[in-house]
């Protein structure tokens, strides 16, 4: 892993599914109330629609359709978390789908465990590295390689 | 270190705009070799460049533009005619200081000495007789020993920027001098006005300078002054000119109506006494410099105007697009309130949206003339290197436009200008076999009509040869041999990527590559292509660009649950599906619009859009070109000022959407792309066609 070993990474973590994914907290913008979402026709399933955050237009991930985890209704705990991430060089501001926002934190990069090969329902090229977050493991999804 | 850079900057923005004169100037004198002002012009462009050049460290610059400029002095002195070849040579000087400016260093000097020696053959090679007895008879003045030069502004000339101390300091550069001030104007006491200039001088001057040296200081405020040069007889010269300043007295002797106290006031009120003439330092010459300018940018435009950075305005027109959707959520709960008060104020608001929407929009428009300028010397060198006289004709320059439409035009307009030069303009033999005159003629156009921007590049050439473009398209495969065409549809070949009818590659054009690129332009900016010709008389290729590429009325429908934007400048009309229409949609697709068929595609199967379609089913007819498509849409809500939000990078293989906007209950809607969706249109028509065939 090119990770630091030493350092401690910023992390917000999230629940997709029954499961626990942890994105690096200096990617998110805000984190709002589900709101309502235009479908786009003829985009990908997991890009299937946009929303309206403070103006811009911005497509609304949904990661569970990557991950291949069956898609739910929203709850009270459903969330939208607004990420800038760099695509090529440039900033795209995108929103995912959270069922579940617990909170930010911090994940030491020394328990940071490699991907395994078989056994993971998150295709691997999809992973970043796994760490160990309160006994339970949790994935650092590599969210460039998932909306591209 | 910043500052520098700004001001580098701000010198390269300005050298653009004149070299931008310049050029426009050269190719206007081509025309009329006698027109005083354009050589003027190009004169005080080049003297300008010179100076700030000099001043900014663009030392290349500068010693090149003196020596076009001293050659170009020639022509101001009238002792030589601008002729094409001068013209076509200055316009090679002049490119090669704008490549000067933006990199000195990888400019090679020999280019610039061969070009300067080609101008001066060109000088040399036009000069007449007659100038030659004139510079005869001027040979002594240049050689005199000194100068006896009286000087009077006008009385304006402090108001616009112009500093007399600075050029009599530079006048003192060419040699000892005395100047005296001429005190016969100058008011009384209360009617004085500091900002008034009174004074006149008589400089003499012992210098064996030119005359022309002496009337380039006073350059940039020769239109509005008097200057009288005499030159000096040995004797008299030589008695006076070692003198420094003549003392404070003899001014005030001159003018005996004034007294004392009184008569100092004046001196010290006018701010021009010849004695802080000889405190003046480097900094005073400076800022003469830059005071000159200053005056030269207040002749040029008297209207008050500033450079504001393109992106400022840009971040403008994106605040305005954000408060025009917060407005229209405003008007939305005003609408359902009861309180007056609420309803009278989001009236107001909306007023004020929309007047501040225009103003920005407005800010953001550009006259077209700034893009046409350039093609005047395309048309100029391809005629030239093609050996076809062609004129240019540029209509409707004032026709204004949003800059981002205007930079993105450019390449578009250039092949199409260099198609019309290279492939519509016949030889001068057979233009003249044909009946026509020699001289080709391209004509540029712009012009307004409803919220779309026309742009016409026409030639009075041999025109599209039709039946060659077919011949091509079958030989390329793009269309079965014998397929039912109209003219309309086999022009549409020539955007084909790759297609080229020229029978040989040549530097220009027939390489097939720019008519896609120009129909991918135009697209991309939400406009279209017609292209109209006749055999024999010429072609004529129309674009039609939107005004704007910020906000655009649109019509606002719904298709199952969402509701999408359909720009009106597409929209035709809108009809009802018949019952009948509508049963028969399984076996056809096509509408009976007062005679004429037209295709039409059902938006909700497009879009797969769930739910039971309404009972009474609409169509917008909608057009781009020759072509019509109509769109089923379950209702059609109205119009709907939509502020163009651009789809995201992630969204760029969505080909049926142009672009997203905000609607007043804060949701997003997409809009159309017609142009997209006419061609799979059309494309399943095609196929509905031959599955009934």
């Amino acid at each position: 892993m090119p990770m630091n070993s030493s350092a401690a990474l910023q992390v917000v973590m999230l629940g997709l599914g029954d499961e626990i994914f942890a994105l690096d907290a200096s990617l998110v913008r805000e984190i709002i109330d589900p709101i309502p979402a235009t479908r786009v026709a003829g985009a990908p399933a997991y890009l299937a629609r946009i929303v309206n955050v403070r103006g811009n237009v911005i497509p609304l991930a949904d990661l569970r359709v990557r991950f291949g985890m069956a898609q739910r209704e929203n709850t009270a705990d459903t969330r939208i978390i607004v990420l800038e991430i760099a695509l090529d060089g440039e900033p795209v501001t995108v929103g995912i789908i959270a069922d579940k926002v617990y909170e930010v934190t911090e994940l030491s990069c020394a328990n940071a465990q490699p991907t395994p090969r078989v056994g993971m329902r998150v295709r691997p090229e999809f992973v970043r590295f796994i760490a160990k977050w309160n006994e339970e493991f949790v994935t650092v999804p590599d969210l460039e390689r998932i909306l591209n | 270190m910043t500052d520098n850079a700004e001001l580098i900057d701000a010198f390269r923005q300005e050298a653009a705009d004149l070299l931008d004169a310049l050029e426009a100037a050269l190719l206007d004198l081509e025309k009329a070799p006698q027109n005083r002002d354009l050589i003027d012009t190009a004169f005080r462009a080049l003297h300008t460049i010179k100076g700030s050049g000099a001043m900014f460290g663009f030392d290349q610059v500068a010693a090149f533009t003196h020596d076009f400029e001293s050659a170009f002095d020639k022509l101001r002195k009238g002792t030589a005619q601008p002729s094409a070849d001068l013209v076509a040579v200055a316009l090679t000087a002049k490119d090669y200081i704008r490549a000067l400016i933006k990199n000195p260093d990888s400019t090679d000097a020999i280019i610039g000495a061969s070009i300067l020696a080609d101008l001066k053959q060109a000088i040399e090679a036009d000069r007449t007789d007659i100038v030659q007895i004139e510079q005869n008879g001027s040979a002594p003045v240049a050689t005199s020993r000194g100068w006896s030069i009286d000087i009077a502004f006008a009385a304006s000339s402090l108001r616009n920027g112009a500093n007399p101390l600075a050029m009599l300091d530079e006048l003192r550069e060419l040699g000892a001098c005395v100047a005296t001030p001429i005190l016969d104007d100058l008011p009384d006491l209360p009617a004085l006005d500091p900002e008034t200039l009174f004074l006149k001088w008589r400089v003499e001057l012992a210098s064996e300078c030119a005359a022309e040296a002496i009337e380039d200081i006073f350059i940039f405020v020769r239109d509005e002054m008097t200057l009288q040069l005499a030159p000096v007889v040995e004797g008299r010269e030589s008695t006076r000119a070692s003198v420094e300043a003549p003392p404070q007295e003899l001014t005030l002797d001159s003018a005996p109506h004034v007294a004392g106290e009184t008569a100092r006031a004046h001196v010290a009120t006018a701010a021009v006494g010849p004695e802080s003439a000889t405190l003046a330092s480097d900094e005073h010459r400076r800022d003469g410099a830059e005071r000159r300018q200053a005056s030269r940018r207040a002749e040029d435009k008297s209207a008050q105007t500033m450079r504001v950075s393109a992106e400022r305005l840009d971040q403008l027109m994106d605040r305005v697009g954000e408060l025009v959707i917060a407005q229209a959520r405003l008007s939305q709960i005003a609408a359902s309130s009861a309180d007056l008060a609420t309803k009278a104020i989001a009236e107001e608001i909306e007023r004020l949206a929309a007047a501040l929407r225009d103003t920005t929009m407005g800010a953001r428009m550009v006259p077209i003339g700034s893009l046409f300028g350039r093609f005047r010397r395309l048309v100029h060198d391809l005629s030239r290197d093609l050996g076809k006289p062609v004129e240019f004709v540029a209509l409707g320059e004032e026709t204004e436009l949003d800059k981002t439409v205007i930079e993105r035009l450019a390449d578009p307009l250039v092949h199409l200008i260099r198609n019309a030069i290279d492939h519509g303009i016949e030889e001068p033999a057979r233009r003249a076999a044909s009946g026509k005159p020699a001289q080709g003629r391209i004509e540029l156009s712009a012009s307004h009509v409803g919220a779309q921007v026309f742009i016409c590049v026409s030639d009075n050439g041999a025109g599209l040869d039709t039946a060659r473009i077919r011949a091509k398209a079958e030989e390329q495969g793009l269309v079965a041999p014998g397929a039912a065409l109209s003219e309309q549809e086999i022009h549409q070949f020539l955007f084909h990527p790759g297609f080229s009818t020229a029978k040989s590659i040549s530097a220009l054009s027939g390489r097939g590559v720019g008519m896609d690129v120009v129909k991918q332009t135009i697209e991309s900016m939400r406009g279209s292509i017609d292209i109209s010709t006749k055999a024999g008389e010429g072609a004529r290729i129309t674009l039609r660009l939107p005004l704007t590429l910020a906000i655009i009325e649109g019509l606002l429908v719904r298709v199952g649950a969402e509701r999408y934007v359909i720009p009106l400048a597409a929209v035709e009309e809108c009809v009802e599906l018949s019952h009948a229409d509508q049963e028969a949609s399984r076996e056809r697709s096509f509408l009976n619009i007062r005679g004429e068929l037209v295709p039409y595609i059902r938006l909700r199967d497009m879009f797969r859009a769930d739910g039971e379609p309404d009972r009474h089913q609409k169509v917008i007819v909608t057009s781009t070109g020759d072509m019509r498509l109509g769109l089923v849409v379950d209702q059609i809500i109205g119009s709907h000022q939509t502020v163009i939000k651009s789809l995201s990078k992630l969204h760029a293989n969505v080909a049926m959407f142009s672009g997203a906007t905000i609607l007043g209950d804060g949701g997003a809607a997409l809009i159309l792309d017609v142009a997209q969706l006419l061609s799979m249109g059309q494309s399943q028509a095609d196929a509905n066609l031959s599955e009934a065939a």
